[in-house]
Formats: structure tokens, sequence, C-alpha cells
């Protein structure tokens, strides 16, 4: 297959995951265009090298992971203030009190905790949102399906809690 | 009231969300390669140009006759002039990229990112050929600045400049340590989660 059919074919099957993913590293409308172009075109250029070691998904995933963590990375500013998912779990409820109504405030909520999270963190909670198993997952960080497990685990603990403070409010 | 919170099911709500078709084919990706390509090249044209526009201004320079000291500081500074061009081809001209660098897993990819600046910092001293920049430069005004002390108020114009500049390479000494500390703690929790 050549360069440019593999590239077709990604785009087709994963264009609209590959923009949910630049809007999880960019929130200005903007960067978010360029990061997104930034992200076909190195995708474009990696598919002369696709020799099937890996899926298409997973190829096409790690190629974006890190040409949208190089982007975050640029920002030393912004790099410096990311934290663990450890840390968000720590933070006390009244942080995230307010009740999310709406699916639009809910998806304005999950996107600035994402934009909140380190690369690494980042990379699993898009991927998890993405309906992703454990060891695809693993298969794209390179971290233990067991790591990822435990990482998920307590991003679910956030987001129910999450939820649970806005039933309580809302009650 | 809603019964059900959106926030309980955060993977319906973040694959319904809206997105914006990608609409460059792969004959535009080309052609926007072949621009960047150029770009890139072209920059990096610039600081050889640049490079070695200094090795021939100082080396014009060099061959004036006048005091050893100073001259010899020129020399230094002709060559730094060659060796900035040298790091700029071999630094800036751009490569295409290797297989294995597409096959790593994220995880290697960013602590490799992460190292790639902790080295830059480490290593810029020597990557802008500073020694020669510094040790030339000194060499022509130290000369100068010991004849100025027969003029004691030159050196009492000149000598905020200097505390100032003592005061800002502390400053970025110290914020240097400290990023690169930060970088290097990250690198190692990296290095504790490959496989």
């Amino acid at each position: 297959m050549s360069q440019d059919s593999l590239y077709e074919q990604a785009a087709e099957a994963y264009g609209s995951s590959l923009d949910r993913l630049a809007r999880a590293y960019e929130l200005d409308p903007e960067a978010r265009r360029d990061l997104l172009q930034d992200i076909h075109l190195n995708l474009w250029r990696s598919f002369a090298y696709f020799d099937q070691r890996c899926s298409l998904r997973t190829w096409v995933y790690r190629v974006a992971h890190n040409v949208a963590t190089g982007h975050v990375i640029r920002q030393r500013r912004l790099r410096n203030r990311l934290v663990s998912i450890e840390n968000i779990e720590t933070l006390p409820g009244s942080e995230h009190g307010e009740l999310a109504a709406s699916q639009t405030e809910a998806l304005e909520r999950l996107s600035m905790l994402i934009q909140r999270l380190k690369p690494l963190d980042r990379q699993i909670i898009v991927s998890y949102l993405e309906e992703m198993d454990a060891s695809s997952i693993s298969e794209i960080t390179g971290l233990s399906p067991a790591n990822i497990a435990m990482k998920v685990h307590r991003i679910k603990n956030i987001l129910k809690r999450w939820s649970e403070e806005g039933g309580h409010h809302a009650q | 009231m809603p019964s059900e919170f959106p926030m309980n099911d955060p993977q319906n709500i973040w694959k319904n969300q809206p997105t914006e078709p990608f609409t460059m084919s792969a004959n535009e990706l080309c052609r926007k390669a072949q621009q960047h390509e150029r770009k890139a090249r072209f920059e990096a044209l610039y600081s050889i140009i640049a490079g070695l526009m200094l090795f021939v201004f100082f080396a014009w320079r060099f061959v004036q006759p006048y005091e050893v000291v100073p001259r010899m500081g020129v020399g230094l500074l002709s060559l730094w002039g060659i060796y900035y061009a040298y790091q700029a081809y071999k630094w800036i001209w751009p490569g295409r990229p290797t297989p294995d660098a597409t096959l790593n897993t994220t995880l290697q990819s960013y602590r490799s990112e992460l190292e790639k600046r902790r080295d830059h910092g480490r290593h810029l001293w020597r990557r802008a050929g500073l020694t020669f920049l510094v040790l030339g430069v000194a060499m022509v005004i130290v000369p100068a600045l010991i004849k100025s002390l027969d003029t004691p108020r030159l050196l009492l114009n000149t000598l905020p400049f200097f505390v100032l500049l003592a005061i800002w390479l502390a400053v970025f000494l110290r914020l240097r340590k400290r990023n690169r500390g930060k970088l290097q703690q990250e690198i190692e929790e990296l290095r504790a989660l490959e496989m």
C-alpha cells in the first residue's frame, strides 16, 4: 500500500478521533487547527515507514500523541503547571464543586480536567474516553496494562466524584 | 432538575462532541511538507551564511596590524564564526525522521523529548561555541578596560552594566539549574514506568 493510500485510509477511519485528540491538547481554536494540521502532516510523513509491526490504529495514535505532546512540551510555562492524575485525585471537592447540568458544560469541564494533566496522563484519559481497553492503551503508551488499569480507575473515581457532587448540588 | 447528570457517562460526552472534518488531501500535505522543508533549509542556510560572514569579517580584522592580545581575540572570534556555521549545519539542517523514531511508544517519545530539552541546556555552551566567543570578546575588551584605568570615569560609567550582567548571569544559572532538576526528576519517573 502506498504512503498516500495508507494516510487516506487512516484519515478516513480516525479523522474525528484526531480532531478530538487535538482538542485535548489545545483549547484555542486557531492553535488547535495548526496542531491538527501538524498531526496530519506528521502522520502522512510517518507512513513512509509503516511496516505493519503494529496495528494502523496504534500507529495513528502514537504519532498523533507524540506530535501533540511535543506541542505541550514546547510551551514551558504551561508545562510547569501540569499535574498528574494522582494530584487531581487528592484535590478537595470544592475545586470541582459546580454542577455541570448540560452536555456542553460537562464537556467543558472534562476538557478543563484534561488540559491540566501531564502528557502521559492526558494520553491515557483520551484513550479511555475513546473507549480503548487497557491492553490497547498499553500498546500505544508503553505503560504496563496494570499501570493503565490503575490510572483509569483513578480517572473514573474523579469523574464519579464530580458526578456525585453535581447530584448533591441539584438536590 | 435532570435526574441523570451528564458526567455519569464521560465517554459518551467525549465521543459525541462536534468535530470538524480535516479537508487537506494527501497531495496537499505532500506540498505542505515540501514547503516546511524549504523553509527549514532557508533558515539553516541563513545561519550558515551569518556564521561565514562573521568569520570573514573577524578574519579581515585579524590581518589588520594592531596590538597582539586584541588581535588574538579577533582571531578567536573569527574561529567562532566558522564554528557557528558548522553547528548550524549540523543541528539545524533538517533531516528525515528515522523509522525507529516513529515506532516509539508515547512514553519513550515523551522521555526522549524531555531528555533533548535537558541536554539542550546542558550542551548549549558547547553547541553555541561560547568558549570561543567569551574568550575572544574578553581578549578584545580586557586590554581596553586596563587602559581605561588611567581614566577612572570611563570605568565607573561601565560599572552598572557589568553589575547588571553579573546579576542576570546568577539568576539565569539558578533558574536553569532548577529547570534541569525538574526535567531530570520527570525523566527518572518515566524511566521507572517503562516496562
